[in-house]
């Protein structure tokens, strides 16, 4: 389990904030925390995908994408937060994710 | 009751432009899109020519497609998309006064272009980038369409097939408006070596602008081109309640099987001709009613050669007085596109009067004698016409459309 600072969030919600304005092309300063990703920037589920990607390589990661879908079903996400959110339980946990719902 | 169908819109992309007032202009004044091929290196190939849809395409489709689906997409797919809603802006269709339940996409599609010169392919794209129903996809998405939305293949043919399924849907009623057509690009390194293998293409490197020669004696072989041609399909009587321009009316269509020959067309055009001959009847005409033919002309030596037997076994002593030309002398064989691409030309021919040429026209052939329109566009007060597609397995296509008043 990998110990988040307040400098990881920083840097997790920078990435996500930049990833969704480049792919959609939409101005930085519109995304916040509540924006809906498919309903207000015409995002998509891929794009959860490939944040993923970037965040395994950056933090080294060991996380299956089987162990990510299957909490996801539980906890699905449509806003920015609940997507950053998201993120920092798969740095934390990584593979453990799934024991969050025991 | 049967539905009269007609074209409200249509979008084009090819060799000789990315509209389709620029690609008319260009083909009305005789001009050919061939040229030494620019998207690789070809120098080690038998052919190094093509009709390549120019680079600035990439930045002209940013003006239709979003970064992020542009990058899920083959540059052939942004083709088809960007003629499809340049073909919807031209009918100026509001889909939310749309039933959208009655709106269906057809696209003709052979592959979409996956190729070795696609960039920028990767693992998290290539689904994407390589389903042959991505493009009828991606319109249906655009526009929330929730009628019929899927792709037909039948080579050369397969946007002419598309134009005809769309021209079913409509006719018996079970949709308003269904977007049609198909786009193309075979300009790869592997797909030239094959149809090289198969002496099918022209070798005249030398000479990029005169290498398609259709109905010439010194024809020899096609020349690939790449492009798009998408069309607004759509009832009679939703286009009038809504006052739509109506750019033609698509009048009937026939497609046939030869059975013969994976390459090569059944001997002396007869399954050419037959296709023509139940296009005709299905349409409601006598043969004596037709204009022109936009011909299937790929410049090879068999195709022209029993393209023409064909409309001499269909047409008889008219046949000589038909004037027949080939858009492929000018912007190349676009393949799965070529039957949705050469109908817009043909709609167009009959809207504006005025019948575009066979460029690259020297030398006669002797047994060929036809009035192909040799070099020089015509004017014309022509009112029905034809345009045929023919494909590799015998899937052949021969549509008719009618001048509309309007």
């Amino acid at each position: 389990m990998a110990l988040i600072t307040d400098k990881t969030r920083d840097e997790v919600r920078e990435i996500v904030f930049d990833f969704f304005a480049e792919e959609c092309e939409v101005d930085k300063q519109t995304i916040h925390d509540g924006t809906n990703i498919i309903k207000d920037i015409d995002g998509d589920s891929l794009m959860f995908l490939e944040l993923i990607e970037i965040f395994k390589k950056k933090y080294n990661l060991d996380i299956e994408l089987k162990v990510i879908g299957k909490y996801a079903v539980k906890h699905p996400v449509t806003t920015i937060g609940q997507l950053i959110d998201m993120q920092m339980l798969i740095i934390e946990h990584e593979n453990h994710l799934l024991e969050l719902e025991r | 009751m049967v539905e009269k169908v007609v074209v409200t819109g249509m979008g084009m992309i090819s060799s000789l432009g990315f509209t389709l007032e620029s690609n008319w202009k260009n083909l009305v004044e005789g001009r050919s899109g061939v040229h030494t091929i620019s998207r690789f290196d070809a120098s080690s190939l038998a052919t190094r020519i093509a009709a390549e849809v120019s680079p600035g395409f990439e930045e002209f489709s940013r003006n239709y497609i979003k970064k992020r689906q542009a990058g899920q997409m083959t540059r052939v797919t942004r083709m088809c998309v960007t003629a499809s809603k340049m073909a919807v802006e031209d009918a100026s269709i509001d889909f939310d006064a749309t039933d959208r339940r009655r709106c269906a996409v057809i696209m003709g599609v052979v592959n979409t272009g996956n190729s070795s010169v696609e960039k920028d392919t990767t693992l998290q794209n290539f689904v994407f980038k390589n389903m042959s129903n991505s493009m009828a996809a991606w319109i249906s998405m655009e526009y929330r369409l929730n009628g019929p939305s899927f792709s037909v293949n039948t080579a050369c043919a397969s946007s002419a097939y598309a134009l005809a399924l769309g021209f079913d849907l409509i006719s018996q009623g079970k949709c308003d408006i269904v977007i049609c057509g198909g786009a193309d690009s075979i300009v790869n390194p592997e797909e030239i070596s094959g149809f090289n293998a198969l002496y099918a293409l022209s070798t005249s490197n030398d000479l990029p602008e005169q290498a398609s020669k259709p109905f010439s004696r010194d024809r020899d072989g096609f020349v690939i081109g790449e492009g798009a041609g998408v069309i607004i399909l759509e009832s009679f009587s939703h286009a009038v309640g809504r006052d739509a321009k109506i750019h033609g009316e698509f009048a009937g269509y026939a497609t046939t099987s030869e059975g013969y020959n994976i390459m090569a067309p059944a001997a002396d055009g007869e399954g050419m001709a037959y296709t023509m001959r139940e296009a005709i009847a299905n349409a409601g005409i006598e043969a004596g009613e037709v204009d022109y033919i936009n011909a299937h002309g790929t410049s090879t030596e068999l195709n022209d050669r029993y393209e023409t037997f064909a409309i001499k076994k269909v047409f008889g002593d008219l046949a000589c007085k038909i004037p027949v030309s080939s858009s492929k002398s000018m912007i190349g064989h676009t393949i799965g596109a070529a039957g949705s691409i050469e109908a817009i030309i043909t709609v167009m021919a009959l809207r504006e009067g005025i019948l575009p040429p066979t460029i690259n026209y020297r030398l006669p052939d002797p047994d060929l004698d036809l009035d192909y329109i040799p070099n020089i566009a015509r004017v014309t007060e022509a009112r029905v016409a034809l345009s045929n597609s023919f494909g590799f397995g015998g899937h052949n296509a021969t549509l008719v459309f009618r001048k509309h008043p309007s």
